[in-house]
């Protein structure tokens, strides 16, 4: 990849009150230097963090977002770090669909005692960014269909199925080999994953319908899939009630969008 | 809710601090005398905490601000019960400040003054490992936010010169003429939370402590450990900052010996030295740790487990014994530890990087003088003494003094931390008793 | 969610120079003239230190000229200030929910300390995010339930009982609820008492005669915990009593002192199958009748049932016991041969290692026994029992013949427990035991609020332990229940019922039993337990429907400081 000449990261960092933004406050006491690039919003726990909001930032053109919070165990409402490690995880995954690097979401633990660990990972994360270029640089895509992308993948992160699942991963992978019937993680990962690739793809499927009828065929031309995939995920959307078959046109049959 | 009474806590650690807290909420009006510049104790210095890891600073420092911010805990630092008078419900105490040299509604704890100071003294908060100026804070998160002029040190105190700080500070903090200052408060009940020291360990003369500079104590370990310490959180060998890779704990240094030291146990060492050696193994997973023992003692909560998770999953060695001795190789200052099989006579050998001895938890100094002025009862070590350990743990001999966490006895964080809210509640009981009697 | 709009506001900016902290890197006049032109700031000022009394003055100053319904410092941490300002705020009328601060000293003028320029730019990103998400802030009001002042122990053991007398004699009345027909619980079978040796039904006789004749204490025995509805406060309790009637009461608090049993060691070294193996609690009962006769040689094994696979734990009592018991036999018998073998001896503190060289100097011996090699109990012929033994430190296998082998083994949970605690909403830990909020810090709390643990229903525990903790235990639920009213801050999860679909999944998500499905008239939905809600936000970020939003950290609120970081780059 050409590292992009004068390009400056906008870096937009979420910590958490009780550890990482003690952690960052530690940095400044501390008087350790690191790159101006990045803005922090605090936020109460790393877990109030919806996935669909990390897209946002990637939507409004921000090049990279970090979620931070307490180390796992250490969170002051115990159990939320773990809900934002699966949570970043799986959008992780779906930043991925987009074409971006999932690189560009960092999820990583810093204690209040850790000021010095904080600067490093600012450090580090800015000059990561920097290698990727900015959004459009790195998918080499103009800038409105790359957000058209980023639209459909927090469709997706908005989906109550995946929602759903990523809600119960720690219930259904816990302990697993312990009871023969729980899901391992290897087979819970994979799930994830093809869901997530189903889900962004109906999202394009929609976006890239507008107000027309098209064919199979012509969809797939327009999100660029094939057109069996495309078909499965049509028929998928019309038991939704998200399109609508409106009839056949010579030998193929013709969807419409539901609704407006 | 605002309630008529309030309470004495000595001692600003984590009990002092729970105690405070607790009766706080409650609604009482709570004086937390604290003799350093800032409350923490001992559980502030700790890096990680046993069975479960945690950062130790990281969950203390909400409770040390809350103690700041909460409207009924007036926060006396740096200072000193004086003279304690009265009876259950009525307490008449004469409390010290001394003088920090800063104004403390004055400061806002920015540093510059600390930045710019000449200086430079060990900090005894990093065990003497790291440094700090003689206008200075603690710790970074020092509660009360303000810093302290170390008169001893200070080149205005010892040769009238200087004064940088005082030019600096534009809140105009610094008041070199600041004086002692007698405070005199009416409680109704008092709750004494003065912790505990550690034995210096070159006591146990064989050992070396002092003399090898790869000996280091279990506190020491903790400061070299924590991110915020003097090695920004690098475990290194003092001799020459190299990270061992091979490091030695011994237990019971100076506890349950016959003669030297202490006869007791000191109750928290089997498991924080298993939490250290852990710290050891993440920092580099391939060094070995070794821990000497005469018992592992780990009857807490999930403790056992955790030893079993530095067995089996860390790969920290236990062996059961207490060496006789240990030498130092002059030229690479790395040590030879002597370990006597009690019974069958041979005596093995173990060559380490680094020793980290585990002594023995000892009453503070401060305790007889402070056991006259309260008229409290110290055991035989000189720990304060419960007028029964078993029916009423926290009651001293005196009706309305109250003891908890270290100063006790050694203890481990959990079960200071219940005592000093058992120490609130018996506080509230005798205010309420009296109230009622008086009423 | 709320869409209450507001009236377009009026913000204020103080922007501090903390001495030269801020204003020796920041050019602060430039971040004051560039705030006063974003958009709904009316008023912007600079301070030398505003958390000075004088800078705080000059907030409330701004506040009234200017009809400021906003107020924005930039400055150092909310961490450590914002309750100041807030409480300035407030001084004067403003909602301290409409304060927001932009750190710029912690986060900016101390880190970027060599490029001013940057720094500066920052800042005043900081400031425009700030600007933003105070437009969105609502005036919050802080949820006030009342505190029903009266607890509900469950158990009527040393821990409970102490917890009780001690809420009584503060002024709350108590419920205790023993599913024994007695009180007392395991210290009704006790003979002594370690360390003290005092009798242990002495000490309960007098205990349980002060609850008994305390005016603010009920006693329900033979008695169970039926159904509990509601949350701290106001918990509505159904006891079961006996096979007759239930009895119904509202507490405010409730504390579980259900202690533990002790484990039947059933298989283990020839218990139940020859005779003379019993165990410490068999053996106290035997010395608190008298029924010990001639005995001449007693071998006691430790860790019966305990560290191992399946139950890993120290039962923490069982070494002081059987240290205890020894004793007791060597004064009854002095000749009495008495061999302990143990793992690792369990006499912590002060008082227990002096118990343990007294016991040593009375005789008793002590034996290291390896796990992997444990000892092994038979019967001889001579009809005495053998017990063989790998001597770790000898290094030789040992053969011990003795009248009476004494098992000591750990205290385990109850079976019932599990009930208890989905009625409670609290869960149970690894071993089977109460599950604390927090380990360290808050070792007698539940995470779900206005329920507590004390005594060995949360871990083996001697008596003195035990009696700390219940004291612990009043004071934590003291404070709800003396303050009659509870308020909490405003950040709470508020669910839409509109969208809810009453899926569950934040009832599982959330650690502190805050949010709950309930049937309503729409069905099964999500409701928020104000008091108990600690505004995390796990349950909003994972709602399927995304029909949760958090109080003073809307979704509108992060896009609004989303939006304005990002508005300059495009
Ligand atoms: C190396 C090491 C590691 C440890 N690791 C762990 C661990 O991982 N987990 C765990 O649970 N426990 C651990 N502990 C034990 C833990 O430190 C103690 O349980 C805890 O600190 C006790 O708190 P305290 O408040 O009773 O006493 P302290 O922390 O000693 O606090 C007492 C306070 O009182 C002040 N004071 C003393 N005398 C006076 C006086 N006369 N007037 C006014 N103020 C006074 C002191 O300055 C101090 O601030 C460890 C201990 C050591 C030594
Ligand atoms: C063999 C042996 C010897 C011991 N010796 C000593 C000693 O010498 N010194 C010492 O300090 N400690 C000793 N102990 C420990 C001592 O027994 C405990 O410290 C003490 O019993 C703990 O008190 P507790 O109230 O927490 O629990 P418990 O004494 O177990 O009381 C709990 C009560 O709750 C009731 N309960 C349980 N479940 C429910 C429910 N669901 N609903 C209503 N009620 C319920 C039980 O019936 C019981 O009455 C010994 C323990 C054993 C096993
Ligand atoms: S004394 Fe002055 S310069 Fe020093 S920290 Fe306090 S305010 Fe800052
Ligand atoms: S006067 Fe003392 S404290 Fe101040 S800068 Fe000089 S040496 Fe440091
Ligand atoms: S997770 Fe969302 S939809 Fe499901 S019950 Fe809770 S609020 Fe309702
Ligand atoms: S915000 Fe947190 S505490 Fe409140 S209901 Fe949701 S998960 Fe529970
Ligand atoms: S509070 Fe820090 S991650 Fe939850």
């Amino acid at each position: 990849m050409i590292s992009q000449e004068g390009f400056e990261p906008d870096v937009l960092g979420f910590l958490c009150n009780w550890c990482s933004y003690a952690g960052a406050d530690l940095a400044g006491v501390s008087r350790f230097q690191y790159p101006p690039n990045v803005r922090i919003i605090r936020v109460m726990c790393s877990a109030r963090v919806d996935p669909t909001i990390v897209l946002e930032a990637f939507i409004r053109g921000l090049d990279g977002v970090m979620v931070l919070g307490c180390h796992l165990g250490d969170c002051h409402y115990m159990t939320g770090n773990y809900y934002t490690e699966k949570r970043m995880k799986t959008t992780k995954n779906v930043l991925k669909s987009t074409g971006l690097s999932p690189d560009r979401l960092l999820i990583d633990w810093v204690s209040a005692a850790e000021g010095e660990h904080f600067a490093a990972l600012v450090k580090d994360f800015t000059e990561r960014i920097r290698k990727l270029g900015s959004l459009g640089n790195e998918t080499h895509l103009e800038l409105h269909q790359l957000k058209k992308r980023l639209v459909a993948a927090k469709e997706a992160l908005a989906q109550e199925k995946l929602r759903w699942l990523v809600g119960r991963e720690m219930e259904l992978v816990d302990s697993a080999n312990v009871f023969e019937e729980k899901v391992s993680q290897k087979e819970f990962d994979q799930l994830m994953l093809q869901i997530i690739e189903k889900e962004f793809s109906k999202r394009r499927i929609l976006q890239s319908m507008q107000g027309e009828a098209l064919s199979i065929r012509e969809i797939a031309q327009r999100v660029g899939a094939s057109p069996r995939e495309v078909l499965r995920n049509v028929v998928s959307l019309e038991h939704e009630g998200l399109v609508l078959f409106v009839g056949v046109e010579g030998n193929s049959p013709k969807y419409r969008r539901a609704g407006g | 809710m605002k309630e008529s009474g309030s309470v004495l806590v000595i001692g600003g650690g984590v009990a002092g601090i729970q105690a405070a807290l607790d009766l706080a909420d409650r609604g009482f009006r709570v004086y937390l005398v604290e003799e350093t510049p800032s409350i923490g104790g001992r559980m502030a210095q700790l890096d990680k905490t046993f069975p479960t890891l945690d950062c130790s600073i990281c969950i203390l420092a909400p409770k040390m601000i809350e103690c700041y911010r909460h409207p009924n805990i007036t926060l006396l630092t740096y200072s000193e019960v004086e003279k304690v008078r009265g009876s259950a419900g009525n307490f008449t105490v004469e409390i010290t400040r001394k003088p920090r040299f800063v104004d403390e509604a004055k400061c806002t704890g920015c540093g510059t003054c600390s930045q710019k100071c000449p200086i430079i003294v060990p900090n005894e908060f990093d065990m003497l490992l790291g440094d700090r100026k003689a206008i200075y804070m603690p710790l970074p998160q020092a509660v009360p936010r303000v810093t302290t002029i170390d008169k001893d040190s200070c080149l205005y105190f010892t040769r009238s010169v200087c004064k940088i700080c005082q030019k600096l500070c534009q809140a105009e903090a610094v008041d070199f003429d600041q004086k002692p200052e007698k405070i005199n408060l009416n409680v109704s009940a008092i709750i004494v939370a003065t912790g505990f020291s550690l034995l210096n360990p070159s006591v146990i003369n064989e050992y070396g402590y002092g003399r090898y500079k790869n000996v280091i104590t279990s506190l020491e370990l903790e400061r070299l450990a924590n991110a915020s310490g003097p090695t920004g959180g690098h475990v290194t060998r003092p001799s020459d900052g190299k990270i061992p890779d091979k490091v030695a704990f011994i237990q019971c240094v100076g506890s349950r010996g016959l003669g030297r030291g202490v006869s007791y146990c000191s109750s928290a060492c089997c498991m924080y030295a298993t939490k250290e050696a852990i710290l050891i193994k993440e920092h580099k997973p391939k060094s070995e740790v070794f821990i000497f023992y005469l018992d592992l003692r780990a009857s807490g909560k999930g403790f056992q487990e955790f030893i079993n998770r530095a067995k089996e999953n860390w790969g920290v060695l236990y062996i059961r014994g207490r060496p006789g001795e240990i030498i130092e190789d002059p030229t690479t200052k790395d040590l030879i530890i002597f370990c006597e099989h009690t019974v069958r006579g041979e005596v093995r050998r173990l060559e380490v990087d680094m020793v980290v001895l585990c002594p023995a938890f000892i009453p503070r100094e401060s305790n007889n003088k402070l056991s006259e002025k309260l008229r409290v009862k110290l055991d035989e070590y000189g720990f304060f003494k419960a007028e029964d350990a078993s029916l009423v743990p926290v009651d001293s001999n005196i009706p309305g003094i109250f003891t908890c966490g270290c100063c006790q006895g050694p203890k481990d964080i959990p079960e200071s931390v219940a005592q000093a809210s058992g120490a609130a509640a018996r506080a509230v009981e005798v205010i309420t008793l009296t109230a009622r009697r008086e009423g | 969610m709320e869409h209450r709009r507001i009236e377009t506001p009026k913000i204020g900016v103080f922007i501090c120079h903390c001495g030269i902290n801020i204003g020796g890197v920041i050019k602060v006049p430039e971040v004051v003239q560039y705030a006063k032109k974003l958009p709904n700031v009316v008023y912007a000022e600079e301070n030398l230190y505003t958390c000075s009394s004088e800078g705080l003055s000059k907030i409330k100053e701004g506040i009234q000229e200017h009809h400021l319904d906003r107020v924005i410092v930039a400055s150092c941490t909310p961490r450590t200030h914002e309750s100041l300002f807030r409480a300035t705020c407030t001084e004067v009328g403003l909602n301290k929910y409409l304060f927001e601060m932009a750190n710029i000293r912690d986060q900016c003028s101390w880190v970027h300390m060599k490029d001013p320029e940057a720094a500066t730019e920052k800042a005043k990103d900081l400031v425009r995010m700030a600007v933003a998400k105070a437009s969105l802030l609502h005036p919050q009001e802080e949820t006030e339930i009342d505190v029903i002042p009266s607890a509900l122990v469950v158990g009527g053991g040393i821990a409970g009982i102490t917890t009780a007398l001690c809420l009584a004699n503060q002024g709350f009345s108590v419920y205790i609820v023993e599913k024994e027909a007695k009180m007392g619980g395991m210290l009704r079978y006790l003979h002594k008492l370690y360390p003290t040796m005092r009798n242990a039904s002495e000490v309960l006789n007098q205990l349980v005669n002060e609850a008994k004749a305390s005016k603010n204490i009920e006693i329900l025995t033979s008695s169970v915990v039926k159904e509990v509805k509601g949350f701290i406060g106001n918990f509505e309790v159904a006891i079961q009593k006996g096979d007759e009637k239930t009895v119904n009461f509202e507490v405010g608090t409730i504390i579980v002192a259900t202690g533990a049993t002790d484990f039947e060691p059933v298989g283990m070294y020839g218990y139940k199958k020859f005779d003379n193996v019993i165990t410490q609690l068999q053996l106290e009962q035997l010395l608190k009748k008298g029924r010990l006769q001639n005995l001449k040689r007693v071998v006691m094994i430790q860790c019966v049932g305990s560290r191992q696979e399946g139950r890993s734990y120290c039962s923490r009592i069982c070494c002081m016991t059987a240290l205890k018991n020894s004793k007791l036999i060597r004064e009854s018998y002095p000749d009495a041969n008495i061999h302990i073998f143990y793992r690792d001896l369990q006499t912590y503190g002060q008082e227990y290692e002096k118990y343990y060289r007294e016991v040593q100097e009375k005789g008793v011996k002590f034996i290291k026994y390896l796990p992997e090699k444990p000892p092994e109990v038979s019967l001889g012929e001579n009809g005495k029992l053998n017990v063989n033994v790998y001597h770790s430190l000898i290094n030789k296998q040992i053969e011990i013949s003795a009248d009476l082998v004494v098992l000591s083994t750990p205290l385990i949970q109850h079976e019932d427990a599990k009930e208890l605690s989905q009625k409670l909403k609290v869960p149970l830990g690894p071993s089977g035991f109460f599950l604390e909020a927090h380990v360290k810090l808050r070792p007698v709390d539940f995470a779900t609020d206005g329920v507590f643990v004390c005594g060995s229903a949360h871990w083996p525990a001697d008596v003195g332990e035990s009696i700390s903790q219940a004291y612990g235990a009043a004071s934590r639920a003291s404070i709800p229940m003396s303050l009659k009213r509870l308020h909490t801050e405003a950040l709470n999860a508020l669910v839409d019922e509109e969208i809810c679909s009453g899926c569950g999944l934040c009832e599982l998500t959330c650690p502190f039993a805050a949010i709950r499905i309930e049937e309503t008239k729409k069905g099964r939905k999500a409701k928020v337990i104000a008091a108990s809600c600690k505004g995390c936000g796990a349950c909003g970020a994972g709602c399927p429907q995304m029909a949760i939003s958090m109080q003073h950290f809307t979704d509108e609120q992060l896009l609004a400081q989303i939006a304005a970081l990002a508005e300059v780059k495009s």
